[in-house]
């Protein structure tokens, strides 16, 4: 009965009264997904990890690179040495891997065992051809204090067929450093390598000793029996030269040997014979950012009926309806509110003409923003009368509209099953910047106030103290807010520590700057039960393209104050500006309510920018926490599904003596939707920071809120990026 | 999907049949009941094995007074009962009518062919059909390029394409339930995909007098694999 619906709305204008709750309950589908179909996607070729926890062999490293995207993790151990590696194929090309690393009976710092942090980046030179071999150029531990510095230059290629049964792999290369150390055949490009220097702070680019004194050849083969079982020989060109004169491991032969085994499509486990005196392990998890771990099934949209054809049923477009508009405006929020909330969206503001109708709603379901765009067209296009031609769609984030997706009607309607849905779709979609508020508008009136709350356990880690390189503390948490009005926010969150060592430390700051981070342990140890946050927080948008944040009271673990902060960022730009400015009082250690002494103004200016490919780049230049100067500059990449690994260093005019071990702050950052793993709607995030050392320089102030991501979720670039979600 | 109607006793499944077009309330009424029983089948689905397929009796038909698809997913198992909720003529050759099944995912045909689903997981956003249209509306072999928008699971989509031969496989008849039409049988296979070597086999029955797809069998993605499609009532 087409138009059903849409007849209500006529009705309620006229007998303004209000519309019965048209039921939608929303069935999660029972079809269970089939076991193996991903197989389609799998990568035969995705090469297998070494020691180092990248592409290789067993010690030694190969020409390959992983497949874009790759996000891997790989734990080996023997002869008293584990290492742990993250390492992301950041473009087809380029791969960077982060690693910790303990080595028994090294004697460097007088401790029992020597732990240290490494970076590696690696360049595919050469993709594998039918006859050329792939080529890689690496460079090990290349910013660090250098342990495992060491470069080299790869090939590998892959045979099959013939009378050998599965794949077999051959590599050749070249190292310097590390891998020039054993079976040396000259020096080609200097002599002058400096030696490892364990006092240096690291952190500064060893370019003084990259491919610089001997050289030396590596090999090894690999033999992939089927698609569980591998077989791997090499031959190592690393001496191993300090481990030996410390008596870590004997090394008795060149040769290396193991077998590994595929668990499942992510995890490879492998032994090992190595240096004819060592037994060892790897382990090795494989992800891919753009393969979620389960799919994400999203219940079926409820379909609706095409409006008839206007020669057939002129009346039906008949405008009157809408002549009183706040009328008219009502009556369409009282209708679209449950089928919103039938979809996990919450309907703010609405407002109609008798063409034009604008829904502004908060999304608190779908991770990806289209697919609430979507279901809002849909509700819309289910009880609008037939003379609404015009969507104008708001998605809306605590107060802050983030821009208004515009579609025809006659475009869903002869779309929704044409061959190229999606991209016909987003041809003749407008998004645009959003007003900042819908004057004449119908509010939901339910909306505020509003109080939330929720209780839940908190994880918190400390990471590398040499003494215990994994620190834990655990309790549970208590969050709440309040909303009074639009904007406005009071929220905070007290946590309770359970159990945990993060101040069981003995190590001191030695720092000579304020110590603005480095006494974490302080606070760790301060109390059991702790304010963590406690604020205010208001936002709202001065302009289409401008957002604005006030935030006063105690804003992170460490400082209280008040901050503020102004964003530019037009829908459609992928450039954006920003200024922050934060006048903070450094907290008392029991984090309750008393402060310090130490207060700081800090603020930074930002330039942020979408680059192709997901990459999003952000430079910020202004004051850190101990007064320092400087920028810090990001670069993240986006996987379409909210997928997001990075980096960032910071350089201020502090110097890397005064700064201490690692000469300068830099991390690497990491997020992943938990929709992902999932495969339910779920709109939070798992993110986490990962900094070798956390010094008191480069150190930036926490506060909750800020704008730029907040705001980009609903922007062009993130819309188009899934924008298949407006059909799913 | 369709995993509802495995072991409902089968007045449940005529009950959501016959609850008509679109009044809502009652369709919910039902919808409870499948609801609940759907998670316990999972359940009991786990301890014995792939449910089976229900097998509609004549009494069940005739006491059917809407359009009714009949879905037998082959990976999943089980059965379930569809009801037309909408039709659409766009700018493309061939009419699309929306399914929807009793847990409200829905399949999108045109003049038979699978061209859409939602809800099913990893589903296809959309299709290009034209070809395998033109061909069972002609009964008459054809081939070319068929392409099909299959969604991740993680709100992307991959486009895949394939190169498909429709040819006419035998001239006879098919009988649905107690039912005989005369039929042509029609066979498509399709090879491509993302590695070029995916393999697809649809398979439809073709009702001579009308045109109408009375029973096929076709591929909905690469997560439920293929669906049995019974045209129950048209």
């Amino acid at each position: 009965m087409p138009g059903r619906e849409q007849k209500m709305i006529r009705r309620a204008v006229h007998r303004t009264t209000r519309i019965l709750a048209i039921g939608t309950t929303v069935a999660s589908p029972s079809f269970l997904a089939a076991q193996d179909a991903d197989a389609v996607f799998r990568t035969p070729d995705r090469p297998s990890l070494n020691f180092y926890g990248a592409a290789g062999l067993i010690d030694m490293p190969s020409g390959e690179a992983m497949p874009d995207g790759q996000f891997t993790v790989g734990v080996s151990s023997f002869g008293g040495q584990t290492r742990t590696t993250l390492t992301f194929q950041a473009m087809p090309r380029i791969s960077a891997s982060f690693r910790y690393s303990g080595i028994d009976g090294l004697d460097i710092d007088g401790r029992d065992t020597y732990r240290d942090r490494s970076f590696d980046v690696r360049f595919l030179v050469n993709r594998e051809g039918r006859y050329l071999p792939s080529v890689t150029v690496g460079l090990q531990d290349f910013a660090g204090t250098g342990i495992y510095a060491g470069e080299f230059v790869a090939a590998t290629k892959n045979f099959s067929g013939g009378r050998l049964p599965g794949n077999l792999k051959a590599t050749v290369g070249v190292g310097w450093g590390r891998f020039g150390s054993s079976g040396s055949i000259g020096t080609p490009f200097g002599e002058d390598r400096p030696s490892f220097d364990s006092s240096t702070r690291g952190g500064e680019l060893s370019t003084d000793q990259w491919f610089r004194g001997q050289m030396a050849p590596f090999a090894g083969l690999e033999w992939q029996l089927n698609d569980k079982w591998g077989l791997k020989a090499e031959y190592s060109s690393d001496a191993y030269d300090a481990e030996q004169a410390d008596g870590v491991f004997d090394r008795d032969s060149r040769f290396n040997f193991g077998a590994e085994y595929q668990v499942s499509d992510s995890i490879r486990v492998g032994g090992y014979y190595l240096y004819g005196s060592e037994i060892g392990v790897n382990l090795a998890m494989q992800l891919n950012p753009k393969r979620p771990a389960s799919a994400l099934r999203i219940a079926a949209p409820r379909p609706y009926d095409v409006r008839p054809a206007r020669r057939v049923d002129p009346q039906a477009y008949n405008g009157d309806w809408a002549a009183s508009q706040s009328g008219a405006s009502t009556a369409v929020r009282d209708a679209l509110v449950p089928l919103l909330e039938a979809e996990g969206l919450v309907l703010v503001e609405t407002k109609t003409t008798a063409s034009t109708t604008e829904v502004r709603y908060t999304n608190e379901r779908y991770g990806a923003t289209t697919v609430s765009v979507g279901r809002v067209a849909r509700a819309m296009a289910r009880v609008l009368p037939a003379s609404v031609e015009t969507f104008r769609i708001v998605p809306v984030v605590d107060n802050l509209a983030q821009s208004a997706i515009v579609l025809r009607r006659s475009d869903l309607e002869a779309l929704e099953t044409h061959p190229n849905a999606s991209d016909a779709l987003l041809a003749v979609a407008g998004i645009d910047s959003a007003a900042p508020n819908l004057p004449g508008g119908a509010h939901n009136e339910d909306l505020f106030p509003a109080f939330n709350w929720s209780l839940g356990p908190f994880i918190e880690q400390s990471y590398f103290d040499p003494d215990e390189p994994v620190r834990v503390d655990g309790g549970i948490r208590l969050n709440l807010s309040y909303q009074p009005a639009p904007g406005w926010t009071v929220a905070g969150e007290v946590r309770h520590r359970l159990f945990g060592n993060v101040g069981d430390t003995d190590r001191e700051s030695d720092s000579v700057l304020p110590r603005v981070r480095t006494n974490a342990p302080l606070y760790a140890r301060g109390s059991d039960t702790m304010l963590r946050r406690l604020y205010v927080n208001r936002q709202w948008k001065p302009a289409p393209d401008y957002y604005a944040r006030m935030t006063a009271g105690y804003l992170e673990k460490m400082y209280g104050g008040a901050s503020a902060e102004v964003l530019w960022k037009p829908a459609t730009s992928r450039l954006a500006f920003g200024v922050e400015a934060n006048y903070v009082k450094q907290r008392d250690f029991d984090q309750r309510f008393g402060f310090q002494d130490y207060t700081v103004a800090t603020g930074h200016a930002s330039a942020y920018y979408e680059f192709d490919n997901g990459f999003i780049g952000q430079l910020d230049v202004g004051r850190y926490l101990a007064g320092d100067t400087g920028a810090t500059v990001t670069l993240e990449r986006e996987f379409d599904n909210g997928w997001k690994v990075g980096g960032f260093f910071t350089l201020t005019d502090v110097s890397s003596d005064d700064f201490g071990e690692g000469s300068f702050d830099k991390g690497i950052t990491l997020t992943i939707p938990v929709e992902w793993f999932v495969g339910r709607s779920d709109r939070r995030k798992f993110g986490t920071t990962i900094r070798p050392v956390l010094r008191d320089g480069g150190a930036r102030l926490s506060v909750p809120n800020r704008l730029y991501d907040q705001v980009r979720s609903g922007h062009r670039n993130s819309l188009v990026g899934n924008w298949s979600g407006v059909w799913e | 999907m369709m995993r509802v109607a495995r072991r409902v006793g089968l007045a449940v499944v005529a009950a959501a049949l016959l609850a008509g077009c679109g009044s809502e309330s009652s369709t919910q009424q039902s919808l409870a009941g499948l609801i609940g029983g759907t998670l316990k089948q999972g359940v009991d689905a786990r301890r014995a094995g792939r449910p089976a397929k229900v097998v509609v009796t004549p009494k069940m038909l005739a006491e059917t007074k809407v359009a009714a698809l009949q879905v037998n997913p082959e990976i999943a198992g089980g059965s379930d009962f569809l009801q037309r909720v909408a039709t659409r003529d766009d700018s493309v050759p061939g009419r699309v009518e929306i399914w929807k099944s009793s847990d409200n995912a829905l399949v999108f045909l045109r003049n038979g062919v699978v061209v859409g689903t939602r809800g099913v997981g990893g589903d296809i956003i959309s299709a290009d059909a034209a070809l395998t249209v033109r061909a069972l509306a002609n009964r008459a072999s054809a081939s070319g390029v068929r392409e099909y928008i299959l969604s991740d699971g993680d709100v992307t989509t991959t486009r895949m394409q394939f190169r498909c031969t429709v040819t006419v496989a035998e001239r006879g008849s098919v009988t649905v339930v107690n039912q005989r039409f005369n039929a042509t049988r029609m066979q498509e296979a399709c090879i491509g995909g993302p590695t070029g070597d995916l393999r697809i086999d649809n398979e439809y029955w073709v009702e001579d007098s009308t045109g109408l797809v009375r029973k096929s069998r076709q591929w909905v993605g690469l997560k439920s694999g293929y669906f049995e499609l019974i045209l129950l009532k048209s």
